[in-house]
């Protein structure tokens, strides 16, 4: 649900998303999925890819693969040596967007990892890859939000930048009375941020609320 | 649910915000001026002092200086050899300006032009500073948008950045049913970029309505 008045929603969408056909169909397809309301919204991705393609950014890391739409709006917008790595705890969602992926033409930019997404993390920084990352998209499990940017902290190079999803969570972190486990992970990981020197922020009202961290 | 959008507003502020001193003197400072609702917003210049050092910008061209609060945010977020040539057609407001640039140690980063920001830039391009710049912030006159908007086309690199502000006018560009000429200028240029194969886009509901344009 966006945060500004429908009206004016609609007149950002209408004058600023340009949704590939190959993005499109994984919207429509999993609209009809029992989590269909988990896809990041066009303007967001579409907004990541500006992020992507002004950074200059070629390796990435996408926590939350669900059905491919964010990993393939990142992938269109790397360059051809680019390269995007995507985490998600399930092979099925995973083969989904796997697919997508292939028929766009881009999977060979992707390495799709099943399984948790700490322990995918973890075996790359002791591989010797931290600091090596332009981009991270973290978009999963909120209960492990503050694992993930830790380590996304890690592996990022200096001037990298992390991206995180729904830390507006409906609106409901701004609502005291809103106890829920959720809810209070994204409190507690926003407050942090607040006041994280390791890096310069913004966060915006954009789909579900987009908060970027650009390590220093 | 909170979907009150003050709450929600008030949470991000809160959550991001982080006002370096020497903006905060000038925003209060502002506070009293008659036409203070010029000022761009603390939270629009933190997203773009983010994206200046994403992307490594180093030149640019800020089209609508008032007091300066833009200026010393861009300044103080482009590295050490960074420069901003500063546009505006009033010698009082930019007096102000200068003060404060002077004041947090940034002037010798800013060049003020005085006059119509059209022959500035027309000057710019005959002084052969077509491709030269990195990024430009429009912010002016919203019936000079189209003119700046070509012209920064020009002057910018390929891969540099547009950001044009208040594109959303308090909402009225979405509402058909009236709005003098500065709606509609504003109304003509959203429907021409949205349309621009020149740029890749992201439009905001940050501020006033951000809109991001990258030359491809």
């Amino acid at each position: 649900m966006p945060f500004e008045p429908d009206a004016i929603h609609d007149y950002i969408v209408a004058h600023s998303v340009r949704e590939p056909a190959a993005l499109a169909a994984i919207y429509e397809e999993t609209k009809t999925h029992p989590f269909g309301y988990m896809q990041i919204p066009p303007e967001s991705a579409q907004f990541l890819q500006l992020l992507v393609r002004l950074s200059g950014a070629r390796y990435c890391i996408e926590l939350g693969t669900f059905t491919g739409y964010s990993a393939l709006a990142l992938a269109l917008a790397l360059p051809a040596d680019g390269k995007l790595i995507c985490c998600d705890i399930s092979a099925k969602v995973t083969a989904v967007a796997r697919q997508h992926a292939e028929r766009a033409g881009v999977a060979d930019k992707i390495a799709f990892r099943v399984g948790p997404a700490l322990a995918t993390l973890d075996a790359m920084i002791a591989a010797g890859e931290a600091g090596r990352f332009d981009f991270i998209l973290v978009d999963a499990d909120k209960a492990n939000y503050e694992s993930y940017y830790e380590r996304g902290l890690t592996l990022l190079r200096a001037g990298g930048l992390i991206a995180i999803d729904n830390v507006l969570w409906n609106g409901t972190v701004a609502d005291p009375a809103d106890i829920d486990p959720s809810t209070e992970t994204l409190r507690a990981l926003n407050a942090k941020i607040a006041a994280d020197q390791r890096v310069d922020i913004s966060m915006l009202a954009l789909g579900d609320g987009l908060t970027l961290a650009r390590k220093r | 649910m909170p979907r009150s959008h003050d709450a929600i507003r008030d949470y991000i502020t809160a959550h991001s915000l982080r006002e370096p001193p020497a903006l905060a003197v000038l925003r209060r400072d502002n506070e009293t001026r008659p036409r203070f609702n010029m000022q761009f917003t603390p939270e629009s210049a933190q997203l773009l002092q983010l994206l200046i050092k994403l992307m490594g910008a180093r030149r640019g061209i800020e089209i609508g200086t008032f007091t300066g609060y833009s200026g010393l945010a861009i300044a103080l977020a482009l590295p050490e050899d960074g420069r901003l040539i500063c546009c505006d057609v009033s010698a009082d407001y930019t007096q102000i300006a200068r003060r404060h640039w002077a004041a947090a140690g940034i002037a010798d980063k800013i060049e003020l032009r005085l006059g119509p920001a059209r022959d500035t830039l027309d000057a710019l391009i005959a002084a052969g500073g077509t491709g030269q710049f990195d990024f430009m912030l429009i912010d002016a006159d919203k019936t000079g948008y189209d003119s700046y908007y070509e012209r920064g086309l020009i002057l910018l690199r390929a891969g540099g950045l547009i950001a044009i502000d208040n594109v959303l006018w308090g909402g009225a560009v979405a509402d058909r049913s009236g709005g003098g000429v500065e709606t509609e200028a504003l109304r003509t240029l959203n429907d021409k970029i949205a349309g621009d194969d020149r740029v890749d886009v992201s439009m905001l509901a940050l501020g006033d309505g951000l809109t991001l344009a990258r030359k491809r």
